[in-house]
């Protein structure tokens, strides 16, 4: 009887677990209307929730190694990405094969086109003058702007660009430097690495630059016209830094120093270094699901799986009697620990994968009907309910964990080739499974082995007899 | 007592007739593949007045003249806060990634074009799969379903007998022929959703015939001597097919009105489990277990 009670326990504890998973109040303020307020703690897909994926190549130069690039990519893109105010967006790095790329995923968006132009343009980085420094809530107007001709294009010479990290700090810069016998820019092509360091000399950390030859050239007229001023480094007309020069430089290498951070000197020199990076991003692939559509499909789907589910409990019970309630407790139980799991997990609720879910209601009976099939030999032998029950379970074990780890397999192989949403198929598919082996063999037995009484002996031995004559 | 065994001929040409149907099906009508697998766009429209479906073929072709392949079609109609939205899917067969601005001149103009006509339209899906991603999509199939039969086979013989594992796989290929010839007959979409459907039936199938298997395995220890291979295989079959069908049955019923109510997005795949169920069902009881008897008297266990 003592491994009796420990199944009692573990079945009441694993409920108790998987309902608070799935029950804890939500922190974060999702507003889901119809079926999709029931499941607000469980993350849900692109394809369900509404929102694009956009997956891009990387055009590299040849030589290239992608994954020096890929994480200024990814930073570069977030910045952007969050400076358009798509805090939520979640970019990654993608690995194919030996392939690179950068997947963007944005939940709830409905105007892609903009996103798309943010991410596909090349950032330009470029050096300016700082005039002076404002705060202001809105971008200040330049009075009385000059113009300068450059590559033959009039254009203004000053201009209002914004901090980086400060929304209200807005730096009056001058673009082109109108020293020596030609205006002329200063670009990031000009640059050709930056990297952090920790400043050995002085107190906190420092940022490496290195120019090409024709940039130290012109860096050395710039330091040399600017001592004492501040020059910031503008990528994407958001300003990064503007440091003030010391001296003239001289060599084709500055620092930039008196950072505060490494955190900080890193992404200054990721900042520049990717605003310089020759790489084009091609879009591989997108996926976009208005928020409509997708709540549609979900509320048809859920209706639809409810209505086989009702038709399958019906069923087992007209088939197996008392045995046959156990099944659906067993299939609300199981369910309960599925979404319980998807919720504790943080793992992604898409499309396929509410497939996924109904498709374990198939597992879940049919581990049952597999014991009961069992027990009702053993019933027919004239054992009494009890031990045909605990004879039951023995036998049918193996037969239960053969059948449902091939499955279990089959879904770690699709988990691990399948991209978006089909994953979310295998999450289910996988956590489904084990979850309905753990439901039969220790929720159904318990539930059974106390209510054995409950069985209709009679009906199966009549039978067996009724088979002998 | 059923005699499954008896009648294996009969049923072997049958499971035979089936597949080869179905490769004819293959070969000569094809599938009808999605654009993960084939590349292109594929977009969802509703519009708040019903349209022919003409006429958004001449809007897309005033459009762009080679988007008059496109292939459209009328979706069931959408319900909304109370208002019905008509559907229409558009599949091109390019994709437009490697232009923004392809994409974004098909939007505007579309939602031009559709509102000279007084009709609004809002794009509710879009999808676009470039050429190298859907090579990319395919050969990863290939892989999965590749592993998972090597890694089932090596999992079958390791618990059973290699021969089993062989009858296993031999059942699991005819199941998925004969539901690829239903796919290529009813002309439904091969997505990654019906690969997903694929494997699915794959571990199902499985499933059954390892319960079977299981059952053989059982009978065999136990009839030791008293009886013909021919008939513990037909013992065991017939023992655990009230099992096979409540369980085939019941899956069926889960499925089904998947298939009937959840729409466009879905039905590929509930279209494979609905046809694998039965399949593989089938194919448990009549296939599986026949195939493997002359190998097992051959053995001798």
């Amino acid at each position: 009887m003592k491994a009796h009670r420990v199944r009692v326990i573990i079945s009441v504890l694993v409920i108790l677990t998987a309902l608070l998973m799935f029950f804890w109040p939500s922190n974060e303020n999702v507003e889901n209307s119809g079926v999709l307020k029931y499941l607000s703690n469980i993350k849900l897909g692109l394809d369900i929730q509404g929102g694009s994926m956009l997956e891009y190549d990387m055009k590299l130069d040849e030589g290239t190694d992608p994954n020096e690039i890929i994480d200024n990519v990814i930073l570069v893109l977030r910045k952007r990405l969050d400076a358009a105010g798509y805090t939520e967006a979640v970019v990654t790095k993608v690995v194919s094969g030996n392939k690179i790329r950068v997947r963007v995923e944005i939940p709830g968006i409905t105007d892609v086109e903009t996103a798309e132009k943010l991410i596909g343009s090349r950032g330009k980085l470029y050096f300016a003058e700082v005039i002076e420094v404002q705060t202001s809530d809105v971008k200040p107007n330049v009075s009385r702007n000059k113009y300068v001709v450059i590559n033959g294009n009039e254009e203004e010479l000053y201009d209002y660009v914004r901090d980086m990290y400060d929304e209200t700090t807005w730096y009056k810069v001058k673009k082109y430097f109108t020293f020596g016998a030609e205006p002329f820019e200063f670009t990031g092509a000009e640059v050709i690495d930056a990297n952090a360091d920790i400043n050995t000399r002085d107190q906190g950390f420092k940022v490496n630059l290195k120019f090409s030859s024709q940039g130290s050239k012109k860096f050395e007229l710039v330091t040399g016209n600017l001592i004492g001023k501040r020059l910031a480094i503008i990528l994407d007309n958001r300003v990064i830094i503007a440091p003030t020069v010391n001296q003239k430089i001289t060599g084709g290498s500055a620092e930039i120093t008196g950072i505060q951070s490494i955190e900080e000197a890193r992404n200054v020199a990721a900042l520049i270094k990717a605003g310089n990076l020759p790489v084009d991003l091609v879009k591989f692939q997108e996926r976009t699901t208005g928020p409509t559509l997708g709540r549609d499909v979900v509320e048809t789907i859920i209706k639809a799986g409810l209505i086989g589910l009702a038709i399958v409990m019906i069923y087992m019970v007209f088939f197996y009697g008392w045995m046959g309630v156990v099944a659906d407790i067993a299939l609300l139980f199981n369910s309960m620990l599925l979404l319980g799991i998807l919720a504790g997990t943080n793992a992604i609720l898409t499309l396929p994968g509410l497939a996924g879910i109904i498709l374990t209601f198939g597992t879940t009976v049919d581990g049952n009907v597999i014991i009961y099939e069992r027990i009702k030999e053993e019933l027919r032998h004239g054992r009494p309910p009890l031990t045909a029950v605990r004879f039951g379970f023995d036998k049918a074990f193996w037969t239960l964990f053969d059948a449902n780890l091939t499955t279990v397999l089959a879904g770690v192989v699709l988990y691990y080739f399948a991209t978006g949403t089909v994953r979310g198929f295998a999450i289910t598919l996988i956590i489904g499974t084990l979850g309905s082996m753990f439901t039969n063999l220790v929720v159904s037995r318990s539930i059974l082995e106390s209510t054995s009484h409950l069985i209709n002996v009679k009906k199966y031995q009549k039978a067996a007899a009724e088979e002998g004559k | 007592m059923f005699d499954f065994v008896g009648k294996r001929k009969v049923f072997l040409l049958l499971s035979l007739l089936l597949i080869i149907a179905s490769l004819i099906f293959v070969f000569t009508k094809g599938f009808n593949l999605g654009v993960d697998f084939a590349g292109g766009t594929e977009f969802v429209i509703s519009s708040d007045k019903e349209v022919e479906v003409n006429e958004v073929r001449d809007i897309l072709t005033s459009i762009k003249s080679d988007y008059a392949t496109a292939k459209i079609a009328k979706l069931k109609n959408l319900n909304v806060e109370n208002t019905q939205l008509f559907q229409y899917s558009v599949v091109l067969k390019d994709s437009l990634s490697g232009d923004t601005s392809l994409k974004e001149e098909l939007i505007n103009q579309m939602k031009a074009k559709f509102s000279e006509k007084g009709v609004k339209i809002e794009f509710l899906e879009f999808n676009d799969v470039s050429g190298y991603a859907a090579e990319e999509i395919k050969s990863y199939a290939w892989y999965a379903v590749i592993i998972s039969l090597i890694l089932l086979l090596a999992y079958i013989t390791l618990r059973f007998k290699f021969s089993f594992g062989v009858g296993a796989i031999l059942a699991l290929a005819h199941d998925i022929l004969i539901t690829m010839g239903f796919y290529s007959m009813f002309n439904i979409e091969i997505n990654v959703a019906a690969i997903a459907a694929f494997l699915t039936l794959a571990g199902y199938s499985l499933n059954d015939t390892i319960v079977v298997y299981d059952k053989i395995r059982e009978n065999m220890k136990k009839y030791r001597g008293k009886n013909s291979i021919e008939e513990i295989v037909n013992i065991s079959i017939n023992e655990v097919i009230v099992r096979s069908i409540n369980t085939s049955l019941t899956t069926f019923l889960v499925v089904l009105p998947i298939l009937i109510w959840g729409g466009k997005a879905i039905a590929p795949f509930a279209f494979g489990l609905a046809v694998g169920v039965v399949v593989g069902t089938y194919s448990s009881l009549y296939i599986a277990s026949p195939i493997v008897i002359g190998w097992l008297k051959k053995s001798k266990i």
